[in-house]
């Protein structure tokens, strides 16, 4: 069975052909371009519906010889072996399934992308291959190298494709996440020094068992196990990101051209999540008791802290940003719970954020491309001229502030209700986010879709904030039209998604059941 | 007590000839200050094989192939620096920097 | 029929999903979709009513979803107030539906009009139908959001997206109250459904400190959604949406949502003292309260606003005084004659164009239908005898004097004099007097008298079923045969008609009859007057205090965040930069250096190594 490399690699086919057409051929490299992403999206699909038939997932699993370090003569019995391994559970499914709808929709909304378009497809291709690959991998080397392949891949989308600072953003992307992967590295290459493997399931085995204690090549004590997860959940707090790492997000929401931030703020900060999960709660459960707290707090840090920069922000990409940094906060609440509600809904809310968030970069793409900007103080009253795009810019406003129905709501809901156990007081703090969400979403989205239409030569400057103002303030160029039927498909598929996973979540529920149970068991809870 | 004190003179040799060799401009002066370490090497392979806890012929074989290398090093350096002061009329260390850039 | 009941809600959700897709195609046809589907629910919600008057409560439930070893479930549950409040509310949305027709006739987005009352109208009936807390929650929020999408539907109007915009934040403050409740009820109860939690309440499962704070929590999110003291100010703008809006949602059914949960968990709420007498204080303090502003409104609408305020509080004073039936009862009184009131609002502003009711006058013989019932419904509400409202608030008093405090009594009563003068002021600035030039106004179409007349018919009836003369056929029903009528004083009944007389002669004085001086008040007393003109300056308080300090500390944190993160990040990379520079110094092709730095470097290492036994992790 091949299966999941097949799943991962399917883009490639696409990056293949897309060599082979002319560059000035916009049509067919658009279309080549998106339909290359359905391969992974059919098999994704069909995994889950298997899985939801009660198809082991473990019967996908694949693993092949990569690297053999086994002759060494420094080495006597121990063997340092890397093995190119494939493998899913419940948990990563979601999230190939997030990606690979995220992906498709993403390639569809690349129709406003008009420069450079076949190097931009190949990169997004790339893209898509680097995020299935992170989700599938079953061994930690292999994790670090598809996580490096989205790294470059979005650096270079970003730094190309990007609004007016797209190079700084691209660098402060790169320096940010290079310094996360680089701490990512020392604790992987720790851990495979002194164990000898890179399997999750394998050093999950060598790390608890206290009889596979033996065959560890090298002690690892409870003090050094604490610091390999301070290093793993520092690395990917900084990608996730956490405040005060959370500066490079806001440039990359900013510049970047909106259907990579689709998938960015859709699929790449929830990299960090998956990570947080599998390899913290998952490698190191008794360990991650002592950081619950830290976390939670940083959590609820986030929330507020994200909302309240939310409120004040007048560009509509920012407001977005600062949403990501309050969203995500909910996610290490969840963490921070560490029992089966929080960490449930640390996932729920990863991929209900992921839907959100397209849904709203979707708009803002059209936004942009149609009125020529994003600055609030510009536009108003627009559900005159397109009640189409203003209905689904308020229904992603509502999803944002967690309206019970929709996506947000459960994740939120989860997340909060894991805290309530275990830290009352700091979660009804928390809860006050709920407020803040409410009022930032809806100032900036009523002030773009209700009230009178602005003349948007009015140019009024008042954020003085430099970059918000550099934003893409380009002519607009399809003129004041509502959304179109080719853009109406993927919104109205991100809506109905949202409204799926918000009416009902058992949806999502059922697959990660089970791993969230062997997680418990894992922590003695 | 035998053994510290061969030890302690390779030891002063050895910091004599490193000092030398990382501060003296004059390139001959280098040479002969890493001749100098490479002596201190010797001494201590010849009083371990002599005092050491495991005596044996080893460590005098070991002094005789080192000084042997090293008047063949002498010879090249020695060589490279006289091609060196040909081209550019200096025996200076910090001159010799023309691969710097 | 009841267990169908959950078929109810469905049929506005289709009309609002049908309407969402084709209401444009169908434009004034899509009222017919509303209304059947209305009228649907209407006929399911009767039969669901007939099938409790004789049966047991019914309950369903469904996975919504699994969190380990924890199902929650959403559900349906017929008790006799679930099945009280679905007629209620699916009778007033139908009316207000066909009333719309009239209404909103030539409006640019009809079907949108009709789609929203359709969500509305779901949400509100999901609602009461709901087992446990956690669908209430949901459905508690979607009802706001339908209102939250009718006020802001004249969306060019900077003062509806206002209005809009406050009414969600306002009540979304409520609701992280209910949410923060709910969630420390699951944690002592492992549970969500109302039954469970009541028994946990009876096993002492749950602390009597926790059941205060939780009943208290939620008690806020009741405070916020029916407008009481000191959420309310949300309210009066709601008035921005169309008036069959406000009749529907802003008087009638969502604003009363806060009764109805305090209603639905009232098991919980007797458990604790505290929360009642916090309950009963609200209430009271909210119902003389409003009844102050409202003397003193000029639109025609927020003094009904005003008036819905003060009424609610007198359904939280009833609930607070421990008499469930008598808020309940007043919460239907009031449901037909405020709706009533409002749609005949409606009618006026539809004939004369204006909402202000200087500019109104002598329009008693223009509108001979909506005249006399408005004046119903005026009668109703102050509560002057054989009227419904009378019976309704008579039943309030005898509550508030037999189990609350001597003090709410009193308040209440002086609340009941307030509301018949305003209300009557209302009438004879609206109705009496000379005609203003307003001779094009002439009534409204048939369909929109119709539910007026229904209306009409209900704010007298309605009081039949709870009076002291023929039974509480309600109150009993509502408890299940446990309901005993508190013996009242008689002399209850009594003053509360003397009081409401009194309110309206002397509004007949001062407007009626001009015998009395308008400017009475606020001449001999200027600054009462500003106060009360200026809303007792709440807004100008919340502008001032909240406001001000969540924008103050959100400019604070954005310097923080663009000075000191932004600072601190860059002084990360100038550390490396430095660092880096400084390295390249190093590089100056000196073998010398070069053998320097190695031999510091393992200088380093050995000491490293020597210090550590050469491992560190």
């Amino acid at each position: 069975m091949m299966f999941l490399s097949l799943l991962v690699f399917s883009p490639l086919l696409g990056i293949v052909l897309l060599m082979f057409v002319r560059k000035t051929d916009e049509r067919m490299i658009q279309w080549l371009g998106t339909a290359a992403t359905v391969p992974p999206l059919i098999l994704a699909l069909f995994a889950f519906i298997q899985s939801g038939r009660g198809f082991r997932l473990e019967r996908l699993d694949e693993a092949r010889d990569w690297v053999r370090l086994t002759d060494l003569p420094f080495l006597t019995d121990a063997a340092y072996v890397i093995r190119y391994e494939l493998g899913i559970d419940g948990l990563s499914l979601v999230f190939i399934v997030l990606t690979a709808v995220l992906a498709t929709l993403a390639a569809l909304a690349s129709m406003l992308v008009k420069t450079e378009k076949k190097g931009y497809f190949l990169w997004l291709l790339a893209l898509e291959i680097g995020m299935l690959g992170v989700f599938s991998a079953a061994n930690f080397v292999w994790f670090f190298l598809f996580l490096e392949v989205t790294l470059v891949a979005m650096f270079l989308l970003v730094g190309k494709w990007g609004g007016f600072e797209r190079e700084r953003a691209a660098y402060s992307y790169l320096l940010y996440n290079g310094l996360g992967s680089a701490l990512l590295l020392v604790v992987i290459a720790v851990l495979l020094a002194r164990t000898g493997t890179a399997n999750f399931a394998l050093l999950h085995e060598m790390l608890h068992n206290p009889a596979a204690e033996g065959q560890l090549i090298a002690p690892l004590t409870e003090e050094g196990r604490r610091w390999l997860l301070g290093g793993l959940l520092l690395a990917f707090a900084v990608k996730l990101p956490a405040v005060p790492f959370h500066r490079w997000i806001i440039r990359v929401h900013v510049e970047a051209p909106p259907p990579v931030v689709m998938l960015h703020a859709g699929v790449l900060l929830k990299i960090a999540a998956y990570g947080m999960i599998r390899f913290g709660v998952g490698l190191f459960p008794d360990e991650f008791r002592s950081f619950a707290g830290v976390l939670a707090l940083f959590g609820v840090i986030n929330v507020l802290y994200g909302a309240l920069l939310a409120l004040r922000q007048r560009e509509l990409k920012r407001v977005l940003a600062y949403s990501s940094v309050s969203h995500m906060g909910v996610v290490l609440i969840g963490l921070g719970a560490l029992n089966e509600a929080g960490i449930q809904g640390a996932v729920l809310q990863s991929v209900a954020h992921g839907l959100i968030s397209a849904l709203s970069f979707l708009l803002v793409g059209v936004l942009a491309h149609r009125m020529g900007t994003t600055d609030i103080n510009r536009l108003g009253g627009l559900t005159k001229a397109m009640p189409l795009f203003s209905g689904y810019l308020l229904t992603a406003a509502l999803a944002l502030l967690g309206l019970p129905g929709l996506a947000g709501f459960v994740g939120e809901f989860t997340s909060f209700l894991g805290l309530f156990q275990t830290k009352p007081a700091l979660a009804a703090v928390g809860a006050l986010g709920l407020i803040f969400a409410a009022v930032y979403s809806l100032k900036a989205v009523l002030d773009i879709t209700f009230g009178r239409p602005r003349d948007r030569r009015e140019a009024v400057v008042s954020s003085r904030e430099p970059q918000a103002s550099a934003a893409s303030l380009g002519e607009p160029q399809g003129g004041v039209v509502d959304l179109q039927g080719k853009e109406a498909v993927p919104a109205f598929i991100l809506v109905a998604l949202i409204v799926a996973v918000g009416v009902y979540p058992q949806l999502l529920a059922a697959p990660l059941t089970a791993v969230v149970k062997t997680m418990m068991n894992g922590l003695g809870g | 007590m035998t053994l510290s004190a061969y030890l302690a003179l390779a030891l002063i040799l050895f910091c004599i000839g490193l000092y030398g060799a990382l501060t003296k401009r004059n390139t001959v002066i280098v040479l002969i200050c890493i001749e100098l370490m490479l002596n201190a090497a010797n001494i201590n392979f010849v009083a371990f094989a002599k005092y050491g806890a495991h005596p044996s012929v080893h460590g005098h074989v070991f002094a005789l192939f080192a000084i042997a290398v090293a008047a063949a090093e002498a010879a090249v350096g020695l060589a490279a620096l006289i091609a060196f002061y040909r081209s550019r009329k200096t025996v200076q260390v910090d001159e010799a920097n023309s691969l710097k850039h | 029929m009841m267990n169908l009941a959950w078929v109810v809600p469905l049929f506005p959700l289709g009309s609002f999903i049908l309407l969402l897709l084709f209401g444009r195609r169908w434009k004034q046809r899509s009222a017919y979709v509303g209304i059947a589907a209305a009228f649907l629910s209407l006929l399911l919600a009767l039969a669901v009513l007939v099938d409790r008057l004789g049966g047991s409560t019914y309950e369903a439930n469904w996975t919504w979803m699994t969190i380990g070893g924890v199902t929650l479930t959403v559900g349906i549950s017929a008790t006799a107030l679930n099945a009280w409040m679905l007629v209620v509310v699916a009778l007033v949305s139908w009316l207000v539906h066909v009333y719309s027709q009239g209404y909103m006739a030539g409006d640019e987005r009809f079907s949108t009009f009709y789609a929203y009352l359709g969500l509305f109208t779901f949400a509100m009936l999901g609602l009461v139908l709901s087992p446990n807390l956690l669908q209430a929650y949901i459905f508690w929020e979607l009802v706001g959001l339908g209102s939250f999408l009718l006020i802001g539907f004249y969306f060019y109007k900077e003062e509806a997206k206002a209005a809009a915009k406050k009414a969600f934040i306002m009540t979304r403050i409520g609701d992280v109250g209910f949410f923060i409740g709910m969630m420390l009820l699951f944690w002592q109860t492992h549970s969500f459904d109302y039954d469970d939690i009541f028994r946990a309440v009876g096993d002492g499962t749950l602390s009597p400190g926790m059941t205060t704070l939780a009943v208290i929590l939620i008690f806020i999110g009741a405070i916020g959604k029916s407008g009481q003291f000191p959420l309310h100010t949300w309210l009066p703008d709601a008035m921005e949406g169309p008036t069959p809006v406000s009749a529907l949602i802003h008087a009638a059914t969502m604003v009363a949502a806060g009764v109805y949960l305090v209603a639905a968990l009232f098991p919980l709420y007797e458990a604790s003292h505290a929360a009642m007498m916090t309950v009963a204080t609200i209430g009271g303090v909210t119902a003389i309260f409003a009844a102050t502003i409202g003397l003193v409104q000029t639109d025609i609408k927020r003094v009904l606003a005003y008036s819905t305020i003060s009424q609610l509080g007198y359904m939280m004073l009833a609930l607070g005084a421990g008499s469930y039936v008598a808020a309940i009862f007043h919460l239907t009184t009031h449901a037909f004659f405020k709706a009533l009131l409002f749609l005949a609002a409606g009618s006026v502003i539809h004939a004369v164009r204006t909402q202000n009711i200087e500019e109104m006058g002598g329009l008693w013989r223009r509108l001979p239908w909506t005249a006399p019932l408005f004046l119903i419904g005026a009668l109703s509400i102050s509560g002057v005898p054989l009227f419904a409202g009378f019976f309704s608030k008579d039943e309030i008093l005898t509550a508030a004097w037999t189990n609350g405090p001597r003090l709410l009594f009193w308040l209440a009563v002086a609340a009941a004099l307030l509301t018949s003068f305003y209300m009557f002021r209302l009438f004879f600035l609206v109705f009496a007097g000379k005609a203003r030039h307003h001779e094009d106004a002439h009534d409204a179409p048939a369909s929109m008298v119709a539910p007026m007349l229904v209306l009409g018919v209900l704010s007298i009836a309605s009081g039949y079923m709870q009076t002291p003369w023929f039974g509480s056929f309600l109150g009993e029903w509502l408890t299940d045969g446990a309901y005993r009528h508190e013996a009242a004083p008689g002399w209850i009944a009594v003053l509360a008609t003397i009081v409401s007389f009194a309110g309206i002669f002397l509004a007949w004085l001062m407007y009626g009859a001009q015998k009395m001086p308008r400017d009475w008040l606020s001449a001999r007393v200027p600054y009462v007057d500003e106060l009360l003109r200026r809303h007792y300056y709440i807004d100008d308080i919340y502008r001032l205090t909240v406001v001000s300090l969540v924008s103050w500390i959100s400019r604070l944190l954005t310097y923080v965040d663009r000075f000191l993160v932004e600072g601190l990040a860059r002084l990360a990379a100038g550390i490396v930069g430095a660092a880096a520079s400084a390295g390249s110094r190093g590089q100056n092709g000196q073998a010398q250096t070069y053998g320097a730095v190695t031999v510091a470097g393992l200088a380093i290492l050995v000491v490293i190594f020597a210090l550590t036994g050469g491992y560190w992790l």
